[in-house]
């Protein structure tokens, strides 16, 4: 899978995009933003798991492998997990997917990305997606 | 006897103490006069001193309130008549009209969006936000319901609009709803009602009438996300960024003009904290603290405060404010102060001004406690019926918890919460599990086996128009029902109504269905429900599967239909591929061992020891030393109350003694703790190395804390007899024989010594200004001519009597007040005789004086040898060497692994009283499991699959609750057997977040429901088989 580096003009260009949201703080995010009708793009499809902790590399490998243009994933701040300390080991193992697979693979490590939003922070959940529909936008289809 | 409690005001104090109830077998009603609960807590936007979200941590509480079978949540309901006697109450409550029929309204919010734009201020944002005439106080609200504000609803005013009533599609509007009187009866009462914050009834001085002089709980909805600026930090005036922000604190407490003689206890930490949140908002913000004393008493708080100048700059100035006036040019502020270390009187220039204002009673305390027979104290808060049991009213039967009985913080609130709790089931003991229903499913559950051909129901729901007007539901519908095991689809109005669940068990039953999904709303609300219709119906809950299109879909894409409802689509036929491949799940039930084991038999391990054997449980007391007591053996008189320490002590002894369900082992050692959480083998060692074994459900860590002796440090060692540390002045004090004092002419008391430093003891011990207080009043008692001498720093008397407590003694000493950075020097200058010299940051200036009895307030430290009993328990110390609880917030008592509790000084320094509600909090934790006799496992877990598994052990490292273990297997292989190691989880401590099987190397871990096959079907069906419609 290694990309070709090159930024096209992409009009018309829909991605689509996994999004693991954790169950406690995230998706709750996700919901606030909804209650607050803040609006973002349509592109994502949110898989919700119990803890950020539970999202294996080989969730985003498998999606990327079989057609997302980016995969998001997203838990409560550190330090705020609903299991004590799940998203310190989301953190280090994205760290590690991040330098090693991503980067000898070739993908554009912007595809994929991990941010912590809170059950409060409705507004920040539909930012956060826009700005990653877009840079995914702006990257154009991954061509595997 | 009733079997019900009524629990009154439903912030956290009020839900936490409602949810241990309810799991020690009582029924709940939880009266709260706002429309929802949440209290102050859900107002909060972070909570120190680790930054938490306030209502992520909050949120799914109040949720498990909302669902609970035996809390009758009764909101917009006030407490007016109460009759009758401990164990038969009689209580009248008042519902108000909420013009909204609450067996209707689906929350949807669809009048509120229709409501002609009369905007009102909406209290939850402290009036800085506004909300319409139909409303719903927050987006979280519980109950999720709206009600028509009658003083500015035009149909309830002028009798013209309606158009809420014309909007909404599920009837629920009820303009000619009426107050409304309901009986209850109930065995016992808890009061939860908070507190306020002050903010017109402040003197002018504070400036609150000008515009950008805020209070700080004005101020965490301001910093908050969900606030009324969204999270930005603006001033009210203007809504621009102000640049510099001063944060005033003691606006108005610890002030006899005010009227609020106490300490409010908590706003020296909640600056710490929103100044740092501030900063992290707006980088170029200054934030400046106009500070009294530091008093920042609990589990790492001091520290935060020294965090927030070091790390983040916050700068604190030691002052006291004359008055704040407001520059009309610019809204700014000018603060008048005095620089306490300088003496100089000063300007200041702030954008905005932050006033830690009193936090006083809730308003309408009084009138509660008229109506219920219950007294007030001095300060209007509500009197408890004993200094060492703050939980009880003046009045039986009835019982305080949090704010409304004193200041105090969300966690020693939550421990109060679970110590009422505890008590009101030693009074209602008898009748226990008499008012609580336990759902009977009367349709068996059918077996579904896993090869069983998949057939699955489907529901949309059109939520009002809440989805129907963005996502094309009909289409969706239609697309749904061409998928491969669909056998049934249909759409409906609300899928959350009542007489939706009976159309969604007549499909399961009708079509033989063995999955069913529901597209609606968020699972976070609804899942538990649909669950049990499933269930209902006899379809294991767990082959349920929902499907949020209208949170994360209708309203988010409220302009795109087309991708709204492709993303629908997509959404259902993800959940359609993984239910494919749920399965049904058991849940499992446990036998909980009907005891529990207290370690440490001090104050707290007592406390905790009757209280569990008082609901009639067997307790087991361990002590290490020859008899019970602890450190209350060396404690000569207790303050605030005076009395002597042995005769309380002899009485708690000889009460525990004499408690049949008792078992006291002195004298002992732990050898071995093995188990879980209600099965525990203990095995015990006594001085004759006779091994004891013990079989308990429970386990109860109290094992105290110890004075540190400061070899060294001003003077301390051996030879001289006459610096000593407060413990041995107590004891000295003590003694019969005080011919020690007649040469004494001159005491020094050194506060802080080896505490609140820059490195080492880093932390404030809590209890070391108020017991040197007490000393010096007991010494200037015993000797009027003596001289006393106090060197302090800060001084701690956070508690609502100790302020007055000081007030009352600070002339029977001269109080210096000294600096860390210029500790004070001892010289020896001949036998028994000492030179003191210190630079008193008051006087500026260097103070030299000779004593002859030196006391060092030295802190505390924890006990010896605890690191063995942690490693034994498998539970966590933090890094000053206490026990680490579970959450520092809302899980004080409990550690991450089930079934083991904390109190006392194991888990931090504190009071006798504060030990003594935390023990009596810790025993309602443990005995939560012992009532019930058992603990359903969920069906959510991790399982390990011993064939994959390589025994590596990553798995255990990473799970945070000890669920995981490596344990030997024999493997024969002809002739040879070997051992190899192999996980195994114990679904009884597994919380099923995943993280192990994240971690595994190999694949071995399934987490039941999140498993690789169900996450990867839904990756592969949402893009390999992608529809373009
Ligand atoms: S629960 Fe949200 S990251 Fe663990």
């Amino acid at each position: 899978m290694t990309e070709a580096k090159k930024e096209g003009k992409n009009e018309g260009f829909e991605p689509n995009i996994v999004a693991f949201c954790c169950n406690w703080c995230s998706y709750a995010g996700a919901d606030l933003a909804g209650v607050s009708r803040f609006q973002y793009p349509p592109n994502i499809r949110v898989i919700r798991v119990m803890c950020s902790g539970r999202v294996d590399p080989s969730f985003i490998m498998k999606a990327l492998k079989n057609g997302a243009d980016g995969v998001i994933v997203t838990g409560c701040h550190i330090g705020d997990c609903h299991y004590i300390s799940g998203n310190e080991y989301t953190k280090e193992r994205f760290e590690r997917l991040h330098s090693i697979i991503i980067k000898q693979l070739g993908v554009n490590p912007k595809r994929v990305r991990l941010e912590w939003v809170s059950a409060s922070e409705g507004k920040r959940f539909a930012e956060v997606i826009t700005e990653f529909t877009n840079d995914i936008k702006k990257l154009g289809p991954f061509k595997r | 006897m009733e079997g019900a409690v009524l629990v009154i005001g439903g912030g956290i104090a009020g839900i936490q103490t409602s949810l241990d109830l309810t799991e020690l077998g009582f029924k709940v009603y939880l009266v709260e006069r706002t429309p929802s609960i949440g209290g102050r807590m859900a107002q909060l936007d972070k909570t120190f001193p680790t930054n938490d979200c306030s209502l992520c941590i909050l949120a799914p509480k109040m949720v498990e309130v909302f669902r609970n079978p035996n809390i009758e949540l009764m909101t917009y309901h006030e407490v007016k008549k109460i009759t009758g006697k401990p164990g038969d109450f009689t209580v009248t409550v008042l519902k108000k009209p909420r013009y909204v029929d609450e067996t209707k309204c689906k929350g949807c919010g669809d009048c509120a969006a229709k409501c002609p734009k009369i905007e009102a201020p909406n209290p939850f944002d402290m009036n800085l936000g506004k909300r319409k005439s139909i409303y719903i106080p927050f987006p979280q609200a519980v109950p999720p319901i709206y009600l028509i504000d009658p003083n500015m609803c035009l149909m309830l005013t002028k009798g013209v609009c309606g158009v809420c009533k014309k909007v909404c599609k599920a009837d629920a509007i009820d303009y000619e709803q009426k107050p409304q009187d309901i009986e209850i009866k109930v065995g016992a009462v808890v009061v939860c009602t908070g507190f306020d914050m002050y903010g017109e009834e402040l003197s002018s001085r504070w400036g609150y009438q000008y515009q950008n002089v805020v209070n700080a709980l004005e101020y965490e909805r301001i910093l908050c996300a969900s606030g009324p600026f969204e999270g930005h930090v603006l001033r009210p005036s203007d809504h621009e960024e102000p640049e510099i922000i001063a944060f005033v604190q003691c606006a108005g407490s610890r002030d006899l003009h005010e009227n609020v003689p106490y300490c409010s206890s908590v706003c020296c930490m909640y600056t710490a904290k929103e100044s740092i949140i501030t900063k992290e908002h707006s980088e170029n913000s200054k934030c400046f603290v106009f500070r009294h004393d530091i008093r920042a008493y609990g589990k790492n708080f001091y520290e935060f405060t020294q965090r927030a100048q070091e790390e983040y700059g916050v700068v604190y100035f030691q002052t006291k404010i004359s008055t704040i006036e407001e520059d009309p040019d610019t809204n700014d502020l000018i603060i008048h102060y005095e620089d306490l270390k300088t003496g100089e009187f000063k300007d200041f220039r702030a954008n905005l001004v932050v006033l830690a204002t009193p936090l006083v009673p809730s308003n309408g305390s009084k009138e509660l406690g008229e109506i219920l027979g219950i007294e007030l104290d001095n300060y209007n808060f509500y009197k408890e019926k004993s200094y060492f049991n703050k939980l009880t009213s003046s009045r039986e039967g009835i019982y305080l918890c949090g704010f409304c009985q004193g200041p105090m913080d969300i966690p020693e609130t939550v421990a109060d919460a679970s110590g009422v709790a505890s008590q009101v089931a030693t009074l209602l003991s008898p009748v226990k599990y008499t008012q609580v229903k336990e759902k009977i499913y009367e349709i068996p559950e059918k077996e579904v086996k896993y090869d069983d051909e998949p057939r699955i129901g489907v529901l949309v729901c059109h939520c009002g128009i809440n989805i129907g007007k963005y996502v094309d539901v009909p289409r969706v519908v239609d697309y749904i029902k061409t998928l491969p095991n669909v056998v049934q689809c249909e759409a409906n109005l609300y899928s959350c109504s009542s007489d939706s669940q009976e159309r969604i068990k007549q499909v399961i039953l009708e079509k033989n269905l063995n999955r069913f999904i529901v597209a609606s709303c968020t699972p976070r609300t609804h899942e538990a429900l649909f669950q049990e219709t499933c269930q209902e119906a006899g379809l294991n809950k767990y082959l349920f599967e929902m499907v949020n299109i209208r949170d994360q879909c209708s309203w988010v894409h409220m302009t795109e239909k087309e991708a709204a409802t492709e993303k629908a689509i997509d959404l259902l036929r993800m959940a359609v591929a993984k239910a494919r491949l749920i399965k049904p799940q058991k849940e499992e039930k446990l036998k909980i061992e009907p005891s529990c084991f207290i370690i440490g038999g001090g104050i707290s391990g007592m406390t905790a020891a009757l209280n569990i054997a008082e609901q009639g449980f067997k307790a087991y007391l361990i002590e290490k030393e020859k008899k019970l007591g602890g450190n209350l053996n060396n404690l000569n008189i207790l303050y605030p109350i005076q009395e002597d320490a042995s005769i309380i002590l002899k009485e708690m002894v000889e009460k525990v003694e004499r408690n049949p369900n008792i078992e006291i082992i002195l004298e002992s050692k732990i050898k071995d703790i093995k188990g879980y959480i209600g099965n525990y083998d203990i095995s015990l060692q006594d001085t004759n190395n006779e091994i004891k074994e013990l079989k308990v459900g429970t386990i109860i860590v109290a094992t105290g804390a110890q004075e540190l002796k400061p070899q060294g440090l001003f003077q301390y060692d051996e030879k001289n007899k006459n610096v000593i540390t407060q413990l041995e002045l107590e004891q000295r004090l003590q003694n019969e024989d005080k011919s020690w004092l007649n040469e004494i002419k001159r005491v020094t008391f050194i506060l802080c010594a080896n505490a609140r430093q820059k490195e080492g003891i880093t932390y404030c011990s809590n209890v070391c200004c108020g017991a040197s207080i007490k000393n010096i009043d007991i010494l200037k008692e015993l000797k009027n001519d003596l001289e006393i001498v106090a060197l302090y720093r800060d001084l701690q008397m956070a508690k609502k009597e100790f302020e007055e407590y000081y007030r009352n003694r600070r002339k029977d000493a001269m109080f210096l007040r000294y600096d860390l950075d210029n500790l004070p020097q001892v010289n020896k200058a001949k036998e028994e005789q000492y030179k003191i010299s210190v630079f008193d940051t008051n006087l500026q200036d260097t103070i030299e004086f000779e004593t002859d009895l030196i006391v060092l307030a030295t802190p505390m430290i924890p006990a010896d040898n605890l690191k063995e009993l942690a490693m034994m328990l498998k539970v966590p110390l933090d890094r000053t060497g206490f026990f680490l609880e579970a959450h520092v917030k809302l899980r004080p008592l409990d550690f991450a692994t089930d079934g083991i509790f904390l109190c006392g000084c194991a888990q931090w320094p504190k009071n006798i009283q504060d030990s003594i509600s935390q023990a009596n909090g810790a025993a309602g934790r443990a005995s939560r499991f012992l009532s019930a006799g058992e603990i359903t496992t969920s069906g959510l877990v991790a399982e390990v699959n011993p064939d994959k598994c390589i025994g590596c052990g990553k798995c255990e490292d990473v799970c945070p609750y000890n669920a995981i273990e490596l344990i030997d297997e024999t493997k024969e292989f002809e002739d040879i057997s070997i051992v190899i190691k192999k996980s195994s989880i114990n679904s009884a401590l597994c919380k099923g977040c995943g993280t192990c099987a994240a971690t595994c190397p190999v694949g071995a871990i399934m987490v039941k429901h999140y498993d690789f096959d169900q996450i990867g079907a839904m990756i592969n069906t949402y893009l390999l088989e992608k529809v373009k419609n």
